[in-house]
C-alpha cells in the first residue's frame, strides 16, 4: 500500500522532466557489460596463453641447449678415450683431432642460442678450456714426427692434456646437470601456474557472474516492486534511481508512459462517473430550485400587483424576500457546478466532519425526493486527513446514492465516521437498511461495469472508481452485507498526524 | 350561497403562505396557511375546508397523503397539488387517488385563482370573485 497519499496526478512538465532525466543519462546497456565481461574474461586467458607460450619456448630453447650440452659432453668424452688410447698404444691420434674438432663446431654452433641459457663467462671458459686442449693435442702432432722431442716433452703434455681433459668433461657434465634441473624447475612452475590460472579464472568469473546479476536483479527487484505500486493504484512516475542508462531505462520509460496513460484513463472514468452521479443529482436540483423560484415568482407578481397598496415596510420585506430566494437559487446551482467541474487533483487538509456534511447536503434533495431518512452520526472534531476534496466527496456521494437505490421509501441511512487514532485511521461508514447484496455477487461489486442496476440506470463503475480513490489516498473499502437486511461500506482512510511531506515513492 | 370559500394551503416554503394570503384573500376566500403537514391535518379534522392546497413534497408525511386524509374525512373537498419538476408522476398518481388539479412550481398567483376558480365552480360557488384584473 503507497503511503503517499494521493500522490499528485503527473502533470505533464514533470513528467516529461522525469523522461528527460531517465534517458539523460550515459548509457551502458546490458549487452556492453555482458561484453566488457567476457572481454575481460577473454583478456585473463590471452595473457595466461602468453605467459605460457614465453614459458614453453624458453624450456625449448633449454632443452635444445640440453641437447647440444649432452653431445659437447659425449665427444669430449670420447676424445679422452682416443687421448688415453694414444697414450697407452700410440694410435687414434686423428680420431682424437676428430672429436676435439666436433666438439669445437658444436661449440661455435651453439654460440647463438647458448647465450640465451649460458653466462658470457661460461661460454669463454668453455672455449678457454677447448683451445688449450686443441692446443695440446696439435703440439703432441707436431712432436710426434720427432722422436727425441717426443720423448722429452710427453710426459708434460699427457699430464698438461690429462688434467685439461677432465676438468672439460666436470664441466660440461656440471653444465649439463644444471641446465636439466633448471628444466625440471621451469616445468614444476608450470605445472603449478596451471591450477593458480584455474583458480584465479573461476574467482574472475564469480566476480563478473556476481556483478552482472546483481546489476540485472536490482532493475528488476525496483521494477518488480514499482508494478505491485502500480497495482494498488499509485501511479507516481518512476525517478532515475543510477547514474546510467540502460534497457532497464528504455523499460522504465515504458512504465512511466503506462502509468500516464493509466492516470489520464482513471481520470477519464472518475469524470465520466462524476458526470453520472450529477445526472442524478440534476433532478433533485432542478427540484429544489423550483422553490426559490416559486418564492421569486410569488413575491414578485404579488408586489406587482398590490404596489400602491402597500406600506413600505412590506415593500422592504418583499424585496429582501426576493434578494434571499435569489441567492439561495444561486447557492444551489453553484453547489453542483463545484461537484461537476473537473478538477485537478489537489491534496489538502481536510475536515472529513466538514466535507461529510457538505456532502449530505448535496443529496439532501435526493433523499427528501425519495422519502427516505438521513441520519449523521459524524464527531464535530475528527483528526484531519490529507487528500483531494472532490475525489472523496464524490466517494460518499456515490456510497449514499448507492444506499438509497438500496433503500424503500422510508429507509434508513446513516453515515458514521470514527477515528482510531491509536493506529491513525479514520472509519467512515455509509450504511443502509435497504435490499442487501446477495453474497454470491458481493466479491464482484468493486469490479469495474459491474452493476446489478438495471440496464441505463447504474454505469458499473461508480464503486470500482471509488475504490481507485480511496486506493490513491492509502486507504481501503469494505463491505458487509446481508440480503434484505442492508449493507455497510466502511472507508478506511489513514490519519494525517504529521505534517505531510509529499509523498515520494522511490522506485526502489 | 353567501358562504366564503374556505381554502387551506399547505406548503413548507414559508413565503409560498406568506404571498398566497393575501393572494387569496383579494378574491374572496377565507385562507389557512400551513408549514408543517402534521398542524395541517389536525386543522382538518377541526374544520371543514372547500379547497386545500398543498405542496407534494414535504418533509415526514407527503401531499398523497395529505389527500388521502383530507378525501377520507370529506370527499367533497377539492384538493389542489402543488408539484415540482420531479413530482410530476406523483401529480398524477394523485389525479388518479381523486385530487381535483395540480399546478407546478413556479406559478404566478393568478394561475393558481384561476384553478380555485374553477374548483369554486365545481363546488357550486358562482359568485366567486375572480377578476382577471383584479389588481389593476
Amino acid at each position: 500500500m503507497p503511503q503517499a497519499p494521493a500522490a499528485e496526478s503527473g502533470s505533464g512538465g514533470t513528467d516529461l522532466r522525469l523522461q528527460k532525466a531517465l534517458l539523460e543519462r550515459p548509457g551502458i546497456s546490458i549487452r556492453t557489460r555482458l561484453i566488457l565481461g567476457f572481454l575481460s574474461l577473454f583478456l585473463l586467458s590471452a595473457v595466461v596463453t602468453w605467459a605460457a607460450w614465453a614459458m614453453l619456448s624458453r624450456l625449448e630453447v633449454r632443452l635444445r641447449f640440453l641437447e647440444v650440452a649432452d653431445r659437447y659432453t659425449m665427444e669430449i668424452q670420447q676424445a679422452r678415450r682416443f687421448e688415453k688410447n694414444y697414450f697407452l698404444y700410440g694410435t687414434g691420434l686423428p680420431d682424437l683431432m676428430e672429436h676435439v674438432e666436433n666438439s669445437r663446431k658444436l661449440l661455435d654452433d651453439a654460440k647463438a642460442e647458448a647465450g640465451k641459457v649460458l653466462t658470457a663467462s661460461d661460454l669463454a671458459m668453455m672455449q678457454e678450456h677447448l683451445s688449450l686442449y686443441q692446443g695440446l693435442v696439435e703440439r703432441l702432432k707436431n712432436v710426434q714426427a720427432d722422436p727425441a722431442a717426443m720423448e722429452k716433452q710427453k710426459a708434460a703434455i699427457e699430464a698438461d692434456l690429462r688434467s685439461n681433459g677432465s676438468l672439460m668433461v666436470d664441466f660440461a657434465l656440471q653444465l649439463a646437470q644444471k641446465e636439466r634441473s633448471k628444466v625440471n624447475a621451469t616445468l614444476a612452475l608450470f605445472k603449478k601456474w596451471t591450477f593458480v590460472f584455474l583458480v584465479a579464472l573461476l574467482g574472475l568469473m564469480v566476480l563478473i557472474a556476481n556483478f552482472l546479476a546483481r546489476q540485472m536483479l536490482g532493475p528488476l527487484g525496483r521494477l518488480t516492486a514499482t508494478a505491485q505500486r502500480i497495482a494498488t493504484g499509485d501511479f507516481t512516475p518512476i525517478k532515475p534511481a543510477r547514474w546510467y542508462r540502460d534497457e532497464f531505462s528504455d523499460l522504465s520509460v515504458a512504465m512511466n508512459t503506462m502509468m500516464r496513460e493509466l492516470q489520464h484513463r482513471h481520470d477519464v472514468l472518475v469524470q465520466s462517473h462524476k458526470l453520472r452521479a450529477v445526472g442524478t443529482l440534476t433532478a433533485g436540483v432542478a427540484h429544489e430550485l423550483n422553490n426559490p423560484i416559486n418564492n421569486i415568482t410569488l413575491t414578485a407578481e404579488m408586489l406587482k400587483e398590490d404596489y400602491p397598496a402597500l406600506s413600505d415596510s412590506e415593500r422592504l420585506d418583499m424585496v429582501n424576500d426576493l434578494v434571499a430566494q435569489a441567492e439561495r437559487a444561486q447557492r444551489i446551482v453553484r453547489n453542483l457546478l463545484d461537484f461537476a467541474r473537473e478538477s485537478e487533483i489537489r491534496t489538502e487538509k481536510l475536515d472529513v466532519s466538514e466535507l461529510l456534511r457538505s456532502t449530505a447536503g448535496l443529496v439532501a434533495n435526493q433523499i427528501k425526493l425519495q422519502g427516505a431518512k438521513i441520519e449523521l452520526d459524524v464527531p464535530a472534531v475528527l483528526p484531519p486527513i490529507h487528500g483531494d476534496r472532490q475525489s472523496l466527496s464524490q466517494v460518499f456521494l456515490n456510497l449514499i446514492l448507492n444506499a438509497l437505490d438500496a433503500v424503500q421509501k422510508g429507509g434508513h441511512v446513516s453515515i458514521k465516521a470514527r477515528p482510531d487514532r491509536e493506529n491513525g485511521l479514520l472509519f467512515v461508514s455509509v450504511s443502509d437498511d435497504g435490499c442487501g447484496i446477495p453474497p454470491h455477487v458481493l466479491p464482484n461489486i468493486f469490479d469495474p461495469f459491474f452493476s446489478t442496476k438495471p440496464r441505463g440506470k447504474g454505469t458499473g463503475l461508480g464503486l470500482s472508481v471509488s475504490l481507485g480513490i480511496v486506493r490513491q489516498h492509502g486507504g481501503d473499502i469494505s463491505v458487509e452485507s446481508a440480503p434484505n437486511k442492508g449493507s455497510t461500506f466502511t472507508v478506511t482512510l489513514p490519519a494525517a498526524l504529521v505534517p505531510e511531506v509529499k509523498g515520494e515513492a522511490k522506485p526502489g | 350561497m353567501s358562504e366564503r370559500l374556505q381554502v387551506l394551503v399547505l406548503d413548507d416554503e414559508p413565503i409560498v403562505g406568506k404571498r398566497l394570503q393575501p393572494a387569496l384573500a383579494k378574491v374572496g376566500c377565507d385562507v389557512e396557511v400551513f408549514e408543517a403537514p402534521a398542524e395541517a391535518l389536525s386543522r382538518i379534522l377541526d374544520k371543514d375546508f372547500h379547497i386545500v392546497v398543498t405542496d407534494i413534497r414535504m418533509e415526514d408525511i407527503d401531499g398523497i397523503e395529505v389527500l388521502e386524509r383530507v378525501l377520507g374525512k370529506n370527499p367533497k373537498t377539492k384538493v389542489i397539488m402543488i408539484t415540482g419538476y420531479a413530482t410530476v408522476e406523483v401529480a398524477r398518481e394523485a389525479l388518479a387517488k381523486g385530487a381535483f388539479d395540480f399546478i407546478a412550481k413556479p406559478f404566478k398567483p393568478q394561475e393558481l385563482r384561476d384553478v380555485i376558480a374553477k374548483a369554486a365552480l365545481a363546488l357550486g360557488f358562482k359568485n366567486l370573485a375572480v377578476p382577471q384584473e383584479a389588481a389593476e
